[in-house]
């Protein structure tokens, strides 16, 4: 990765000519490169985490290199149609060229590893170059090239990694072995990952170098958020990163990933409790704050279902760190007697604008302006229809009694939360009403008590069984037990109640999205 | 072309805990009966204790904090201060 230039000291090497193509129908040539000026190959190759790299953090400076007489043309050791898509996808706005096995050209030009940036002088000589990320020797080649063309040039910036080995140049490792790797592999990669247990079941992007390089951003993959019960396998970001390509996750979503990681993985949340037990609970993601609309995330129809990827995505790229960083698979260390689908992922935004009340977040201690995690083990949502109550006493009444058989009919009562998502029609009739979130909660938990005897059939709580037959039990041990977010549809009067993750002593936990972002060591 | 793929696993090899050696009697033996705080966990260790003290063993009882975490380190280094032997209730 030491930047190095070609020969001895003083000595002149003639650029070698290129066997390569374009995706144009001319000729790539060493003469047609440097016809305005200078000429910058960059070796690259797709495989290469250090090659996308390069070209990520140079493809933004060509256009403005090409005004000021230096061409750039990114060399693939790659079939041409993969060269053109990978080029594009990062970002690399110079030209592409692609060279076949046996890598004639990457071999006249001495190459060990990728990427390796060589600069051509108007006199078709080499008069540099670098290998591997070497942010000081391209600073320094750059630097040569202004002298030969008497031009200012951008530079990258300067950002860590500042130094990263490259890989291997297929022109640097056995024909027969560079062939076979070129060759297709013959397997359909989303079966492969079927093949390699990386799913939850359902189809998943291959977590390749590249895509786990861009959904980590400028974030250090080394990084670890902790172990993941239950079989604490170490959350890396860069698994972290693997989980949410996996999920099918934009690189923008991942700092909601990875701060609802953060919160999984705090120990009041007692994930390994909730990954293992054999009641359905998940682990509800619920989202406040401006990163809401930052990366799309559906508050509004449909809010608790299909349709929308961040939604989506989120939740599941959460669920495969714990079912494959984590060890927690159903019908291994997951003992889930049924399981339900909000396993496979919740992700929940709540709509901050539509709601009468403080938004969750601010509940909790955060300011209106910061984005928020919350992480709640939650069961599937009961929908709860009322067209009809013309109160908000008669609303909640309806809304606190359809909870009322959560868990258990008669399991009462219970110590984790519930979780209340109020549709925009229901929270507008508690708005005209003016009530509070705090009185909304108190008349829920109000409402819902029964006396001991009438509890006292099948299962329920040695709390019930210990009351005077009289004594009224109420469902929730306290109001704090009753969370209220308020999403869904303009129209249509459709609330929803989560029931609880019981018997797991946790606390319900929030994280700041972005806080200290890019993370870095 | 072979991809390169970044496993979401932990790829480390960890070593199975070994099984301890099994006793050839209990007769004499410090038995601590650990209740994980499952429910009726508690009746299944009062007849193992039963039985156990039957065999001349000397047993003590112990609890977890709550039956859905793993048991405290500092619960785990107390009992095996004081235990030759660990029965542990599980599940209703």
């Amino acid at each position: 990765m030491t930047g190095s230039q070609h020969g001895r000291a003083g000595e002149r090497l003639a650029a070698p000519p290129l066997t390569v193509r374009g995706p144009g129908a001319g000729e790539v040539t060493i003469a047609g490169l440097t016809v305005g000026g200078c000429a910058l190959l960059l070796f690259v190759s797709e495989e290469c985490p250090t090659s996308a790299m390069a070209l990520r953090r140079l493809g933004p400076l060509c256009r403005a290199w090409e005004e000021a007489g230096l061409t750039s043309t990114a060399v693939f050791e790659d079939p041409l149609e993969v060269a053109v898509r990978v080029a594009r996808r990062l970002g690399w706005a110079g030209g592409v060229a692609s060279e076949d096995p046996p890598y004639e050209t990457s071999h006249a030009y001495r190459l060990v590893s990728v990427p390796t940036a060589v600069l051509v002088d108007r006199a078709g000589t080499v008069a540099a170059s670098v290998t591997g990320w070497d942010h000081q020797a391209l600073a320094a080649l750059i630097g040569r090239a202004e002298a030969l063309l008497g031009a200012e040039l951008p530079v990258p910036e300067a950002i860590e990694p500042l130094l990263k080995p490259g890989c291997s140049s297929k022109a640097a490792i056995d024909p027969e072995l560079a062939a076979a790797m070129s060759a297709p592999a013959g397997t359909d990669d989303i079966e492969e990952m079927f093949e390699r247990g990386w799913t939850d079941g359902l189809p998943v992007v291959p977590p390749t170098q590249e895509r786990v390089e861009a959904m980590l951003g400028g974030c250090d993959g080394r990084i670890s958020l902790g172990l993941v019960p239950p079989d604490m396998g170490e959350a890396t970001l860069e698994r972290v990163a693997a989980c949410a390509v996996l999920a099918g996750c934009r690189p923008a979503y991942f700092p909601v990933v990875v701060a609802a990681a953060q919160a999984a993985l705090d120990p009041a949340f007692n994930l390994h409790g909730q990954a293992v037990t054999t009641q359905p609970a998940g682990q509800l993601v619920v989202v406040n704050g401006p990163v809401r609309e930052a990366i799309g995330l559906n508050s509004g129809m449909g809010a608790l279902g299909p349709g929308f990827r961040p939604n989506l995505t989120i939740g599941r790229a959460l669920r495969l760190l714990v079912t494959l960083t984590g060890g927690g698979m159903p019908g291994k260390l997951d003992r889930s007697t049924q399981g339900q689908m909000g396993k496979v992922g919740f992700c929940v935004a709540e709509d901050e604008e539509v709601s009468p009340w403080e938004p969750l977040h601010v509940e909790r201690g955060f300011q209106p302006g910061q984005s928020v995690v919350t992480l709640i083990g939650c069961d599937a949502p009961l929908s709860i229809s009322d067209h009809r109550s013309r109160t908000p006493e008669d609303l909640a009444w309806v809304l606190a009694w359809a909870a009322a058989s959560q868990w258990s009919t008669n399991w009462w009562p219970l110590e984790e939360p519930s979780v209340f998502v109020i549709c925009p029609e229901h929270a507008e009739m508690f708005r005209a009403a003016g009530w509070t979130k705090q009185q909304l909660r108190r008349f829920i938990f109000e409402a819902v008590h029964k006396p001991a005897r009438e509890l006292r059939r099948g299962e329920t709580t040695p709390f019930v069984h210990a009351a005077d037959p009289a004594a009224q039990v109420p469902k929730w041990a306290s109001p704090e037990a009753i969370v209220l977010i308020v999403a869904g549809g303009e129209a249509g009067r459709y609330s929803a109640v989560l029931g609880p993750c019981t018997g797991m002593g946790y606390q319900i936990v929030s994280r700041e999205v972005g806080s200290g972002w890019p993370l870095t060591m | 072309m072979a991809a390169d793929y970044v496993s979401p696993f932990d790829e480390r090899v960890r070593e199975p805990e070994p099984i301890a050696p099994r006793p050839a009697s209990i007769d004499g033996r410090r038995v601590v009966l650990l209740d994980i705080r499952k429910n009726r966990g508690a009746e299944f260790l009062d007849r193992i204790e039963t039985l156990l003290r039957a065999e001349g063993a000397a047993t003590a009882r112990s609890a977890k904090e709550i039956f859905s975490k793993p048991a405290a380190l500092g619960l785990i280094d107390e009992i095996a201060g004081r235990a030759d032997l660990v029965v542990e209730a599980l599940a209703d």
